[in-house]
């Protein structure tokens, strides 16, 4: 993709990418010393490989031209290096005993990117995710996919105006959650912190899905009882306005199974594969109700002080959590702007 | 190790350790058996076993436990449905709620996740006793909520830590009937015990 096309893109839809997959790869010293003679290289790969592995870093090569990677720098001097080898059985006079210290890559570069800064200073292993690769160049959306994802955003925006002008909300906020494998809208969700302090539009649309699924904690409206596919996620007033608003769209989830052990399930859990489509960037208290409703988007219009997905920090990147999501911002940003003068 | 915590230093604080016991009050002592009670109970209901109480002036105004199984909702942790009811309470009796969350101590038998840490923390709580870390999701073992957001609030934990563990381990015993089963059976040791939607 070109530079120019590349920049286009990033106004409109915008990866939070974790630290890891932007910053450059951290490095490590190592010793490094010349072959004397060319002929001997493999051999002294060979031997060096076996009697002085190096099992952190196996992602380099050993050989750069007629230099060759012989240990982690730690606490040995120069002087100490071939001592060091002989110790563990390498014949050392193979080796010029020009010792140098360089640096090189400590882990594995995950970016095509990363990896073209540190192959530069010592050849490098690399293996492209193809799936990393098209989030961090943010090329995974083409255009019709945009499309679709501005689609949605834009009926946040409308939920998010709805509130505010029925005065049911005293901030214009919006989240629609979306199945997509069904290409449909399970729920939607508006701030009523005014009446609870945690009930953040995220929060709401959460438990509004979990009325599709015979659950919910939350009783804030009369459900719709339901054709095909399941309603109780959408306000009836909403949902007759967004009919009308958005023809093209199909609203409801797939039909909720309970679970049996006669009839195991295959319906919906929680979130699991959901994307939201928020006007506002969420909080850290919801960006972590999603981890836990492991939803598998998150897509925001614009950033807010107190957010969880960029702003304070990334809460969607954090390792030791056992659910990660992706997160997409600049979603119809302007429009998302535009709603704190509704 | 927690004695000397004063208000806005817990997050530079070392780790408390499963291991580390905490002196508690009588009282304290009491509300935190309310709080077992109350784990014990979602045990019994198929639920993560984690039970929380909410105390005003010495007096219980919010009890909950873990309810997530039930309601489909994984935000439905017990000290979100303590949070509610302090809501409900305050405005059954015209009060303003951000004034009472402020004297409000939280007991809980197992350390808030990072969801109800800055749910806690945002809302001004006095300060937060749980029981054993929350390995999983924890809002300072796994993520450090208080180093972002700066709460007033005094956390300590390590009271009655392994008992509060324990019930988590009957519970994955049994296995979280409401989870799908996991494409990639993970090998875990019996003392690696995780917690699924604490």
């Amino acid at each position: 993709m070109s530079c120019a096309k590349k920049i286009k893109l990033d106004e409109k839809i915008l990866p939070i990418l974790a630290d890891d997959l932007l910053e450059d790869t951290p490095l490590v010293e190592v010793f490094v010393d010349s072959i004397k003679d060319q002929k001997t290289i493999s051999k002294v790969v060979k031997d060096l490989n076996a009697s002085c592995p190096i099992p952190e870093l196996t992602h380099l090569k050993r050989i750069k031209a007629k230099e060759i990677l012989l240990l982690i720098k730690n606490n040995l001097e120069k002087q100490q290096v071939h001592e060091y080898l002989k110790s563990n059985g390498f014949n050392v006079s193979l080796l010029c005993n020009q010792i140098r210290i360089v640096s090189v890559a400590k882990i594995a570069p995950k970016t095509k990117t990363q990896h073209a800064k540190v192959n530069q200073l010592w050849p490098c292993n690399f293996h492209s995710d193809k799936y990393i690769e098209k989030l961090s160049t943010n090329t995974l959306f083409d255009h019709s996919e945009i499309l679709e994802h501005q689609l949605y955003m834009k009926v946040a925006i409308e939920v998010a105006r709805y509130s505010k002008q029925n005065k049911i909300a005293h901030f214009s906020k919006g989240v629609v959650i979306v199945d997509p494998k069904i290409k449909s809208i399970v729920a939607l969700g508006y701030s009523v912190t005014h009446e609870n302090p945690c009930k953040h539009a995220p929060m709401i649309a959460i438990d509004n899905v979990a009325k599709t699924q015979n659950g919910g904690a939350w009783n804030n409206y009369e459900q719709l009882t339901t054709t095909k596919l399941n309603l109780c996620g959408i306000h009836p007033k909403l949902y007759t306005l967004l009919q009308e608003k958005f023809p093209q769209i199909t609203f409801g989830a797939s039909r909720f199974k309970g679970k049996s052990i006669k009839e195991p399930s295959d319906g919906p859990y929680l979130c699991t594969g959901y994307c939201v489509y928020s006007t506002h960037e969420p909080c850290i208290m919801c960006a972590m109700a999603l981890v836990h409703s492991r939803v598998k988007r998150v897509f925001y219009g614009v950033k807010t002080n107190n957010g969880g997905l960029g702003t304070l920090c990334k809460v969607h990147t954090v390792k030791d959590l056992n659910h990660h999501y992706e997160v997409f911002t600049k979603l119809c940003q302007d429009e998302c702007e535009s709603l704190k003068d509704v | 190790m927690n004695e000397g915590t004063k208000q806005g230093q817990i997050h530079n604080s070392p780790p408390i350790m499963s291991r580390d016991i905490i002196n508690l009050t009588d009282h304290e002592k009491f509300f935190m058996e309310k709080a077992f009670s109350f784990a014990k109970e979602a045990l019994g209901n198929q639920e993560v076993p984690v039970g929380c109480i909410f105390v005003h002036k010495n007096e219980i105004l919010a009890v909950g436990r873990n309810e997530v199984n039930e309601t489909k909702s994984a935000t439905r942790h017990a000290e979100m449905i303590c949070i509610d009811q302090i809501v409900n309470y305050s405005k059954e009796n015209s009060k303003n709620y951000m004034e009472i969350f402020r004297e409000i101590d939280v007991f809980v038998t197992v350390e808030p996740c990072i969801m109800c840490a800055a749910a806690l923390y945002n809302l001004k709580v006095r300060s937060v006793t749980f029981g054993c870390r929350n390995d999983r999701f924890g809002g300072s073992t796994v993520f450090d909520v208080a180093e972002i957001l700066k709460p007033v609030t005094i956390v300590k934990g390590g009271y009655r830590s392994e008992e509060a563990m324990q019930l988590l381990k009957d519970f994955y015993k049994g296995q979280n009937p409401n989870a799908p089963e996991s494409k990639v059976k993970k090998k875990k040791s019996d003392v690696d015990v995780k917690q699924d939607s604490l």
